[in-house]
């Protein structure tokens, strides 16, 4: 790990699902700090471009590295970037059999081996970060999907990664709780978390992202800081994207 | 609500569920007809006119008329030890003991970690096997082929559910390896094994195996017979956990994943403890089934407790009893397989706390 380096370098990265071309030559460079905010259609690869970096997805060609760590076939070198990028998902996939406290000690003690007691003393320090320190003992199960979500971001948090990755986090919520999260993430945005953040919350991307990207058939159409791409698109693909989700 | 109100309440509930209606009346009436008049014949015949204690013999049951419950109080060591020497069935005793005290043992969940649970049931294998077996603490050695009844049926129960628990949980990972070899060889592994009948493979295990494997390898019958069922066992036991993993959403391996645990973590932590709860059910059947097929290594030569029991009526005086014996049976597999049932019931109402919703 070089933390001097770039928090995630991709280059040339194609993905394959059998004959289908999900990925094409993707570049993308994220600095340390930086947000980014991927948007594009579904099917158009977002979601798949950020589950390679830590590899939920394999790719077929191309080089990630994260922070100077190159992504080879060692498990050495795979282990060290899961260690250091956190990751979000749609569907908040806490582990149902254990409790919120459970959910967040977990990954720190046998992981990062540390010790229960300061484990549980940094799982509360981020469940009160995300303003539900209150549910510790709860299940998951007892929980609503906006608070569900929290507690996977404090999760993710735990690890003390250096990167977050969002996959869609707000596309499974009711729609009176993305608000909730949404707030969480400005926060940690705010805290200079390096953030990759699928999402189609317009808004967020607006006052969050240092970038936007949008991405249509596996590629990269456009990217510009927030002010440019909403305001000035140069693509037509992309006026038609954002006539579509701001349309209403 | 005050008491009153709600036997108030349970009282309407039955008038509606039971005599809502005069067909519903009728059947209840009959049931309940039908249930008296079985409960009585069972009482008239197991209390009422049975004969109890070691006096009784044919003619004093005769004159009974009911059940003669004097062939257990003679026989009842034949049926609970077999062939075991006589003089040495207290050790037969205490090992079941200590079977039964390891199972409930294990069954306490503050004992549910890794440590103490082996520390349990290395102790209590080892305090089974001296008692059984002899030959130390000044013990006479007793050969495992005098082992009988309640003893060996509880052995080989616990030795097939110990070793084929392991054996399933290592076929079931296999066969949903990443690797399609491995998956698919565990995967015929499993099909052949569950092609074969048990009565074949016991078989095989006691008598044929022998011949194929070199001298150090054969052991005694009674540890081959325990491995074949104990393979048997775990084919259809790795079925079961793999339908508990189909189960599980892929997101929580994921989530494992991007948390960086590793493979095992993962399999230790998150998807077998949750592939196990929802397999709960069917493992219990399974454990169920593997309780009752113990009966079956009668046919390679051991004497198990129904064997056992079959013996008690067959020497002349008790020949007309085997009715009493066989109920005695009934009662304690009864006793092992109800057990069983509610200990299933227990770590389901367990498990499902704090899973209110999904």
């Amino acid at each position: 790990m070089d933390l001097t380096a770039p928090a995630i370098e991709i280059t040339g990265l194609d993905k394959f699902y059998g004959s289908f071309h999900a990925l094409k030559g993707i570049d993308l460079c994220v600095a340390k700090g930086e947000k980014v905010v991927i948007c594009g259609p579904s099917g158009s690869g977002k979601s798949t471009l950020i589950r390679c970096i830590n590899q939920l997805e394999e790719h077929d060609s191309g080089a990630i590295r994260v922070f100077g760590t190159a992504l080879d076939d060692s498990l050495a070198s795979l282990d060290e970037i899961r260690r250091e990028v956190g990751m979000v998902f749609q569907q908040f996939n806490l582990f149902p059999h254990m409790t919120v406290l459970e959910n967040c000690t977990l990954a720190p003690m046998l992981v990062r081996k540390t010790a229960r007691a300061e484990a549980e003393a940094i799982a509360m320090r981020y469940l009160e970060k995300v303003r539900i320190p209150d549910q510790a003992q709860k299940y998951p199960g007892q929980l609503s999907g906006g608070q569900q979500q929290r507690v996977a971001i404090a999760r993710a948090l735990c690890m003390q990664p250096e990167i977050l990755l969002f996959d869609e986090p707000t596309s499974a919520l009711d729609p009176e709780m993305i608000a909730e999260v949404l707030d969480v993430m400005v926060t940690l945005a705010q805290e200079g978390m390096t953030m990759v953040c699928v999402t189609h919350e317009m808004g967020f991307a607006r006052k969050v992202a240092d970038r936007v990207i949008f991405m249509d058939k596996g590629e990269i159409v456009e990217e510009a800081a927030p002010e440019a791409f909403f305001t000035a698109p140069r693509s037509e693909r992309t006026r038609l994207f954002l006539s579509q989700v701001l349309g209403h | 609500m005050t008491s009153a109100a709600r036997s108030r309440t349970g009282l309407k509930r039955w008038r509606k569920d039971y005599f809502g209606s005069p067909g519903a009346a009728l059947m209840t009436l009959f049931s309940l007809a039908a249930l008296g008049a079985i409960l009585w014949v069972l009482v008239d015949w197991g209390l009422i006119r049975a004969t109890f204690g070691a006096e009784g013999n044919q003619e004093t049951c005769a004159a009974g008329g009911g059940a003669c419950w004097s062939v257990i109080a003679v026989r009842w060591r034949v049926i609970l030890f077999g062939i075991y020497p006589f003089e040495e069935q207290w050790r037969a005793a205490l090992a079941c003991g200590t079977v039964a005290l390891v199972i409930l043992l294990s069954c306490i969940p503050r004992l549910w970690s890794f440590g103490r649970l082996a520390l349990i049931w290395t102790l209590g294998t080892a305090l089974f096997y001296a008692l059984m077996r002899g030959g130390v603490l000044g013990l006479a050695p007793v050969n495992e082929q005098q082992w009988g009844g309640l003893p060996l049926t509880l052995f080989v129960f616990v030795a097939t559910g110990v070793i084929g628990m392991p054996l399933a949980i290592g076929l079931a990972l296999l066969r949903r390896s990443d690797y399609p070899v491995i998956a698919r060889v565990s995967g015929w592994i499993i099909d052949t094994i569950r092609s074969l009948p048990l009565l074949s493979i016991l078989f095989t295990c006691a008598i044929v195996l022998p011949f194929m494997l070199p001298g150090f390898l054969i052991g005694e019958k009674l540890y081959r017979v325990v491995f074949g069922a104990a393979l048997f066992f775990a084919a259809y036991q790795a079925e079961i956990i793999r339908g508990g993993f189909q189960g599980i959403p892929s997101g929580q391996e994921e989530a494992a994943k991007a948390l960086g645990l590793s493979y095992w973590q993962r399999m230790g932590r998150i998807v077998l403890p949750q592939a196990f709860r929802l397999a709960l059910p069917a493992t219990i059947n399974q454990f169920v089934i593997a309780f009752m097929e113990t009966s079956l290594i009668v046919v390679v030569g051991f004497m198990e407790l129904l064997a056992a029991g079959n013996t008690a009526f067959k020497t002349g005086d008790w020949k007309f009893a085997y009715a009493e014996v066989y109920v005695f049976i009934a009662a304690i597999y009864f006793t092992f397989v109800f057990g069983l049932s509610r200990y299933g019931a227990y770590l389901e109402a367990r498990m499902n706390t704090g899973h209110a919703k999904d």
